[in-house]
């Protein structure tokens, strides 16, 4: 009876129709599509008939050495990126809750870059890491260091290529994580502080045993985008190293795309994105068994 | 509790006010779907229109254009040499599309997967092997007519025939070869070449570059065009390979690129030119503009920056050939060319335009703009850069004594210009050569096979 | 975490530390915040200096005070490419996405946090599974798909598949899941459907969740590069970033005119930002809470 009377199905189903058609549509149907076509031979209008070719593809990638670097540098990328963009933010954010004056400034300050499109980040740090001693980063560690400083041309440095990308990509995201652990901090009741400095707590002891615990969706939150969004890195790698020098910044996405693009391969781009879809899930699943959720589908 | 009261009534009494609420409920349904479709339509108000344009003449026959978007004046020239045409006639009318050059090929092979292509497009000449060979080029035949034919640089004839057919055109070619500073060559004590029989010999050039490094406040003599992206590495330095007695691939069946690719006289080569970077006499030219800001005496580079260079350096200037690698000096040829797809239902009218692009005084007004050696042996004559006693009448010579040679003419093309690319980047970057080198080979090799040899199809 | 002890109860060392204490933190928040921000300024000053010093100063006092400056680099931009065009395309597509995407993912949050019916267990699990595909791995196909559909350089290709959005719809979702029953009991004793209550009461009580998807939606496509870069030819239909790249390889190559491109391209934004600020910080902040 009551579900009779509450069933609103002729009237909830117009109210997602669209999100469930376009979902389909544009989401599941091309992952199902990227499945089934990395278990083909297709090229990009080759005349040649399609071919199934089973895990063919998936054996070519992870032999060639472009892609297998990439994986590389994706991992690299997250396992440097993550903890310094967050550990920034964190002592960012803290930073900012002391409740002085003027707070809102530095937050508007620190969260400009969000609004950055990262294609632009890219083409102004490219001129910041011109080469040679006139380069403005070349030049400011040659001062800070008191010439001791070689220049570097970093974006055709094999070494320093891949860190020069990810210091632009830290600079352009700190802002947002910063943003999200200062509304975590805020939300702490202060009474949790005053409990644990009756109870004789320092300062550090506070933060390791109030802050940090309390933090914790919102951390985990940053830590898993973060770490998805490391897996992500295109627009970067296009623009300024097209995953040079010697595949030293080549990217998972930036090979897929290439493979597509330039060489036509589309089957083998499916294949890549396969995989890069598999470790998203891992992160992600590994991030859900480290947080106990509820989730309510009655 | 009178929601209660409700509830009861509704649920035993009065089935026909019942049914009536889930015919309000479909509706508020369908109220709502409304809405969202109506914002949703909102949301497509820009969809491209293939509306025929205003100015059409009425009953000519539109006509879609791609051509590439390079440098300002060239791309101008494009631009009103199509309105001109235009307003020429009242029969054909042609609607162009500028596309950037850097994805120009995904582009294209986007487009004509989707169905989308122009009825005429511009192209790099090397992609058209592989266009023809997915079928999506008309052949012109004999549509450009017989004046103009007999009148075309065999370079461009060659460059626009596959497996036997004539597919496409080019109003200009190209000329490759190394711009220097008299003054600065002089005072290092080089002698100056002026024909390709008399081109510096590698051992010569190092020793030159040497020489000129001394005099120069940081070392860095030479330009080599590092700062471009994408076609130049194959059109600029592939040459080098063939000078060596090397190659990008073997030119007798275009079916594999190993040991010739990575033969020991193309690794040689190469192994040169990553010396000149590593003893640090190539400045990296990130503004492009090493050679005419005087920060080098030498700039490996094309009949496009010739305005340029002129400008900046005057009488100073001087083209030489490029140096001679062991077998005498080569050169790139090939530029960008028409071609009229077999989308295009009025093949006949699309080749108008062509002609028109063709005349001489149309020809000299694009390689005015940008420098390029004209594709007509009759407007070569009027020109008065290629003319005899034309300052670039070096680049006239090298296409037309044979030391120009052809990108190589396969529809394996594509992926063997993105993998060379990428392996001298790597090359520029320090790798070993050979090693990089074997891997190109073996990524061409593999695509090659995987499009069982690029067979002809009909 | 602050002393209420009035001042002159306090120990002057207490005061003295502190004092020192605030003003470390000030000293560092300045210092860094100047380092932070010196790459906009950097890219600021040199819209303004002429093309041949951008690059030979870049290392000195010079690219944070020039000696020159000029406007002529903004009116470079103009006459060497369609600016106005770029910005219409880029502001039409970002809007129609977070518009269409307000309309489309709050209703279905609604629905599937409020309503009962058929096939809401399976679509929620859809909604869940699909939320952790993000948009490059799927990239490929759904270019090949939309290739096949013809739609490739307009702008519907770039607005409709990004309208439902997985990740919206849980933003919706947790956010009505998380509003009080009596709302909506004190509109059904009204008499009103489901749809006079989402519009009359629901809907104007959601405006932090409007806004944490509005924001986030907006940050995630305004900056789009890899896709309108796959689908779109024609600069009819091409967004920001993509010409800013595009600029950048298009000789002559001019640093001066470059950050002129890149300041105008990010202005708009930013004076939004500064404006609204407290609405985008919340929102980043809601949808960083509910994640």
């Amino acid at each position: 009876m009551t579900r009779r009377l509450n069933d609103n199905t002729p009237t909830a189903w117009p109210l997602v129709l669209p999100a469930v058609v376009g979902l389909v549509a544009f989401v599941a149907v091309p992952f199902l599509l990227a499945l089934f076509l990395s278990l083909t031979n297709l090229r990009l209008g080759s005349p040649l008939p399609l071919e199934y070719v089973g895990l063919r593809q998936y054996v070519r990638i992870f032999t060639a050495p472009s892609f297998q670097r990439a994986l590389v540098n994706n991992a690299v990328f997250a396992m440097v990126v993550v903890p310094v963009q967050t550990t920034l933010a964190l002592a960012l954010a803290i930073l900012l809750n002391r409740g002085l004056r003027g707070m809102a400034i530095f937050r508007t300050l620190f969260f400009m870059p969000v609004v950055f499109p990262m294609a632009l980040v890219a083409v102004v740090w490219e001129l910041l890491y011109a080469p040679g001693s006139t380069g403005t980063l070349n030049a400011f560690l040659g001062t800070v260091t008191l010439g001791w400083w070689e220049p570097k041309a970093f974006l055709h440095d094999a070494f320093w290529a891949l860190p020069a990308i990810m210091v632009l990509s830290i600079w352009q995201g700190l802002g947002f994580q910063m943003v999200i652990l200062l509304a975590g901090l805020q939300s702490i009741p202060d009474q949790l502080y005053e409990a644990a400095s009756i109870d004789g707590a320092g300062k550090l002891s506070q933060f390791w045993h109030v802050t940090l615990p309390q933090l914790r969706n919102p951390l985990v939150f940053v830590v898993l985008l973060t770490g998805i969004l490391a897996f992500r890195v295109f627009d970067q790698v296009q623009i300024l190293t097209q995953g040079g020098p010697n595949d030293a910044t080549t990217t998972v996405m930036y090979e897929a795309v290439t493979a597509a693009f330039s060489r036509q391969q589309v089957a083998r781009a499916s294949a890549m994105t396969v995989v890069f879809f598999l470790i998203v899930l891992a992160i992600t699943l590994g991030q859900r068994m480290l947080v106990r959720e509820e989730r309510e589908v009655a | 509790m009178r929601g209660k009261f409700q509830e009861c009534e509704m649920s035993i009494v009065n089935l026909p006010r019942h049914f009536g609420r889930r015919l309000r409920q479909i509706c508020a349904g369908a109220r709502l779907a409304l809405f969202v479709v109506l914002a949703f339509s909102l949301s497509l108000v820009g969809c491209r229109e293939d509306s025929r344009p205003p100015d059409a003449p009425p009953g000519a026959v539109v006509l879609t254009a791609w051509f590439h978007s390079g440098r300002q004046a060239e791309r101008r020239t494009i631009q009103d040499q199509i309105k001109r045409f235009n307003q020429s006639q009242r029969e054909v009318y042609i609607r162009p599309n500028v596309i950037p050059e850097d994805t120009y090929n995904g582009q294209v092979q986007a487009a004509a997967l989707a169905g989308d292509l122009p009825d005429i497009l511009e192209f790099d000449g090397p992609f058209l092997y592989n266009y023809v060979w997915q079928g999506n080029l008309h052949p012109l035949g004999d549509r450009l007519g017989e004046e103009i034919q007999s009148d075309l640089l065999p370079s461009i004839v060659e460059q626009g025939t596959f497996r036997d057919a004539f597919y496409a055109v080019g109003t200009f070619d190209s000329g490759l070869g190394l711009y220097g500073r008299r003054s600065l060559l002089e005072a290092a004590g080089a002698r100056i070449p002026t024909k390709p029989s008399e081109s510096w010999s590698v051992a010569e050039f190092e020793e030159i570059l040497a020489d000129l490094a001394k005099g120069d406040p940081d070392g860095a003599v030479l330009d080599l065009k590092l700062n471009y992206e994408g076609e130049w590495y194959t059109y600029a330095f592939s040459p080098v390979l063939q000078s060596a007695d090397g190659g990008l691939i073997d030119r007798t069946e275009y079916q594999s690129a190993e040991g010739v690719l990575n033969g020991p006289e193309s690794v040689a080569a190469l192994e040169h030119v990553q010396s000149w970077i590593a003893d640090g006499y190539v400045d990296p030219n990130i503004d492009d503009a090493a050679f005419t800001e005087k920060r080098v005496a030498l700039s490996w580079s094309g009949h496009w920056d010739y305005p340029r260079y002129a400008d900046a350096v005057g009488d100073d200037l001087v083209v030489m050939p490029l140096p001679d690698f062991g077998k005498g000096t080569r050169t790139g040829q090939g530029s960008w060319c028409w071609g009229i797809t077999l989308k295009c239902s009025h093949p006949q009218q699309a080749a108008r335009f062509l002609r028109f692009i063709l005349q001489p005084d149309e020809i000299l007004a694009m390689t005015r703009a940008n420098g390029a050696p004209p594709a007509r042996k009759a407007a070569i004559a009027r020109s008065r850069l290629y003319g005899n006693s034309g300052p670039l009448r070096l680049f006239a010579m090298q296409l037309e004594e044979g030391y120009s040679v052809p990108r190589p003419r396969t529809p394996a093309y594509p992926t063997i210009t993105n993998v060379f690319e990428r392996a001298f980047q790597d090359i520029r970057h320090g790798a070993d050569v050979q090693a990089t080198l074997d891997r190109a080979a073996a990524t061409i090799d593999e695509d090659i096979r995987a499009n069982e040899g690029y067979p002809p199809q009909n | 975490m602050n002393d209420r002890v009035p001042d002159y109860a306090v120990p002057v060392r207490r005061r003295m530390t502190a004092l020192a204490a605030t003003a470390t933190n000030y000293l560092v928040l300045t210092v860094g915040a100047l380092v932070y921000v010196a790459p906009i300024l950097f890219m600021i000053v040199a819209s303004f200096k002429p093309d041949e010093r951008v690059l030979p100063e870049a290392g000195t006092w010079q690219a944070f005070f020039p000696e020159r400056t000029t406007a002529e680099n903004y009116g470079d931009v103009f006459e060497r490419v369609r600016f106005g065009r770029y910005m219409l395309n880029s502001m039409l597509v970002t809007g129609s996405i977070v518009g269409g995407g307000l309309v489309v993912n709050s209703l279905a949050g609604y629905a599937l946090a409020r309503l009962q019916w058929r096939g809401r267990g399976a679509v929620f699990r859809v909604v869940l599974a699909l939320m952790i595909l993000p948009l490059e791995a799927i990239a490929v196909p759904l270019f090949y798909e939309t290739t096949l559909l013809g739609w490739r350089d307009t702008y519907v290709v770039q607005i409709v598949p990004f309208v439902a959005n997985a990740f919206a719809i849980y933003l919706f979702y947790s956010f009505f899941l998380g509003m009080p029953k009596e709302l909506e009991e004190a509109a059904r004793i009204d008499g009103a459907g489901v749809w006079r209550t989402l519009v009359e009461i629901i809907l104007p009580n959601a405006k932090p969740a409007f806004a944490a998807a509005a924001i986030t939606t907006f940050l995630m496509y305004w900056g789009l590069y890899l896709w309108p870069l796959m689908v779109t030819t024609h600069e009819d239909v091409r967004p920001l970033p993509l010409a800013v790249a595009t600029f950048r390889t298009l000789p002559p190559l001019n640093w001066g005119d470059i950050m002129a491109f890149a300041v105008m391209m990010v202005a708009p934004v930013l004076v939004v930002f500064i404006i609204f600020q407290r609405w985008f910080v919340r929102g980043v902040a809601a949808s960083g809470m509910k994640g």
